[in-house]
């Protein structure tokens, strides 16, 4: 059976949809998980729910809405464990919220294998774990469809309480906004949506719905608005692509979806128009090519001043590279400030570049030694890095701070200021 | 209209059975600027704490007039330090300012167009109405600080209590900030500001409280900032002292 055909048959298009929908309502409520540092949280709820699934199981068989029930109260139960443990017990909070969510977890997993061994009892541990998206029924389908319904109208009407909570809960309380409220609603629209994700990701892979592409979201973004609105979208891709691989590969599902989502997080993590690291190297480069060229006008004017330049010299007093040299000496020659032939000479345009710069790094040293009281051996690499990161305006002040020295601590003259 | 005075009536806290505040009697009159100083550890963030409910108090009662400070919460705008703030947090400057019109809404409530006109209006009020689309991180320090004053002017508060305002801020800054309380005060609202520059102390309040840990002294900086009252506050260390006479 091609793809195509297996994604008109029904079982396929209730787990597109239903994959859809956890991984929108993930992807949007795991930005405030994530800004409020409780991603451990989101994890330890998810797996506490086991017990829960397992004891509603026995009590009423194979109900939804039993499951729901179970799931929630099992969840309840977390957090109030969490919460007298951490109050009472002299323990740090990760570790509680550790010591707890494990012991529920191994409490469902122990149940689930004991109750295997009884007769007519179809309950897989595997499901749990890692979700079955597959055998979804329309039931399934229509309480996930509920589920998303309720936990988007909850973010919509708590945007702004969960925004200055998430921000600054101290300020909110301040105000007499119910931070704690605010915090149960949440971590009740928490619970839910991890039962929802129960049959599509299974509990151990909640978390990366809820905190991946919430991540990514986060690096794409620094408007909370679209943090969110991109996180959705990434969770539901995510989804999307996930069941995909896992029906052309033939594999769970569940992990699938989570490999796609760290997938795009890496792509972003490389890519992200302003927090990408390739634009942070490209700015590094950047960066490192100006001091370079700024480091050679310098040299050359001194070098010049002495009547010794040439790129012989030039060579043996700079620290770049000579194939770098030649390739940034070009560079300078376009810019109208070095002439290259017959040998090495600034243009009056470099040589008035090269003062500023010499200036900056004498008015530095005088700085640091009449207004800090650094010696004179301490101030020339500081000296030398402050002249390539200062703008104009800053010299001026520092120049006017000093009463406009004319000579700096070695006794070099300081070049006046040009235009 | 001015607003019930604060009232600190034998205020003792205690952290982890140690004493940081002990028997603090205080009375903070309306339309006076306060300056809050003392050494580090006094306990001036924790008496700002105690009033605002944020700290449980061992012994003792704050009340605003005849009241306790959960029926003034809509009025309080309480400025924190800036090392306090998680400046990475995807938020932009209206996004900060418009935090000032939350405790008017219902918590389910939109934000109107009234709301963003206040916004831009106390902006506009500490120059900062062209930055009012850039995140919260890419601001000065002095911006910064001018952005959480006017989310506090936005709120309209009768009290304000203001963590370390001219810390690490420019020039400018420090004035627009001076001038703005001094016109809060006018108008008879309640400011509290925690401070460390002692130099400065005198240009920029009214009244003085000197805290460490006990209530050294309080009242107008005339009679109450005295060389010997500054002595008492910060014991030892008489480096601070010399600076004062600068």
């Amino acid at each position: 059976m091609d793809i195509v055909e297996i994604l008109q048959s029904a079982w396929a298009m209730r787990a597109l949809l239903a994959g859809s929908l956890v991984g929108i309502t993930c992807g949007l409520l795991g930005c405030f998980i994530v800004l409020r540092n409780m991603s451990l949280i989101g994890d330890a709820l998810s797996h506490s729910i086991l017990p829960g699934v397992v004891l509603a199981y026995v009590l009423v068989g194979q109900n939804l809405l039993g499951v729901f029930i179970g799931s929630l109260a099992a969840g309840i139960v977390t957090v109030v464990l969490m919460t007298w443990f951490q109050q009472n017990a002299k323990t740090k909070n990760d570790a509680v919220i550790g010591i707890v969510f494990t012991a529920m977890f191994s409490i469902g997993v122990m149940g689930i294998s004991y109750l295997s061994h009884t007769p007519g009892f179809h309950l897989d541990l595997k499901d749990f774990l890692f979700g079955n998206i597959l055998g979804i029924q329309d039931s399934d389908l229509q309480l996930t469809v509920l589920i998303s319904v309720v936990v988007i109208l909850g973010l919509v009407f708590l945007f702004r309480p969960l925004f200055i909570t998430t921000f600054q809960p101290t300020i909110a309380f301040t105000q007499g906004i119910r931070v704690k409220s605010v915090h149960y609603a949440l971590m009740i629209l928490l619970s839910i949506v991890v039962v929802s994700a129960l049959q599509t990701v299974g509990v151990i892979l909640v978390v990366a719905m809820l905190i991946t592409p919430a991540s990514t979201a986060l690096l794409l973004s620094d408007r909370l608005h679209r943090v969110l609105v991109l996180s959705g979208l990434i969770g539901l891709v995510s989804a999307v692509l996930g069941l995909l691989l896992s029906i052309y590969a033939q594999t769970t599902p569940g992990p699938a979806m989570a490999v796609m989502a760290t997938l795009i997080y890496v792509l972003a993590v490389f890519f992200a128009p302003r927090k990408g690291l390739i634009k942070r190297w490209q700015r590094q480069r950047r960066q490192k090519l100006k001091v370079d060229l700024e480091d050679i006008l310098k040299e050359s004017f001194k070098l010049q001043e002495a009547g010794e330049l040439g790129l012989k010299t030039l060579i043996t007093k700079i620290s770049i590279p000579a194939p770098r040299l030649k390739k940034l000496l070009g560079y300078l020659n376009r810019r109208n400030q070095i002439i290259l032939t017959p040998d090495l000479s600034l243009t009056p345009e470099g040589i008035s570049r090269a003062q500023a710069l010499v200036r900056a790094h004498r008015l530095w040293e005088t700085y640091l030694v009449n207004q800090i009281g650094l010696t004179e051996d301490q101030i020339h690499d500081e000296a030398e890095y402050q002249e390539h990161h200062s703008p104009d305006d800053l010299l001026d002040e520092i120049d006017a701070k000093l009463g406009y020295p004319s000579i700096d601590p070695h006794g070099s003259p300081i070049p006046p200021k040009k235009g | 209209m001015s607003t019930p005075n604060i009232q600190i009536n034998g205020v003792s806290v205690t952290y982890d059975h140690k004493r940081v505040l002990s028997n603090i009697f205080l009375e903070i009159e309306a339309g006076k600027i306060y300056g809050l100083v003392g050494p580090n550890g006094a306990g001036k963030s924790t008496l700002f704490k105690a009033i605002l409910g944020l700290v449980e108090i061992q012994s003792g009662l704050i009340r605003f007039g005849e009241q306790s400070v959960e029926e003034w919460r809509q009025k309080i705008a309480y400025v924190p330090q800036k090392d306090e703030v998680d400046w990475s947090f995807p938020a932009t400057v209206l996004d900060i300012v418009l935090m000032g019109r939350y405790p008017y809404k219902k918590w389910y409530a939109r934000l109107d167009k009234k709301d963003h006109e206040m916004a831009m209006q106390v902006l506009k009020k500490v120059g900062m109405a062209d930055f009012s689309r850039r995140q919260i991180g890419e601001l000065s320090g002095g911006q910064q600080q001018r952005v959480f004053m006017a989310r506090a002017l936005c709120q309209g508060a009768a009290y304000y209590f203001l963590d370390e305002p001219f810390a690490g801020v420019d020039i400018t800054t420090e004035e627009k900030i001076i001038e703005i309380l001094k016109e809060l005060a006018m108008e008879g609202n309640t400011l509290l500001v925690v401070h460390h520059d002692l130099a400065t102390v005198s240009r920029y309040f009214d009244r003085v409280i000197l805290l460490n840990q006990r209530l050294i002294a309080a009242g107008d900086i005339a009679t109450t900032f005295t060389d010997e009252n500054v002595r008492k506050t910060y014991g030892g260390q008489l480096s601070i002292l010399h600076k004062l006479k600068n």
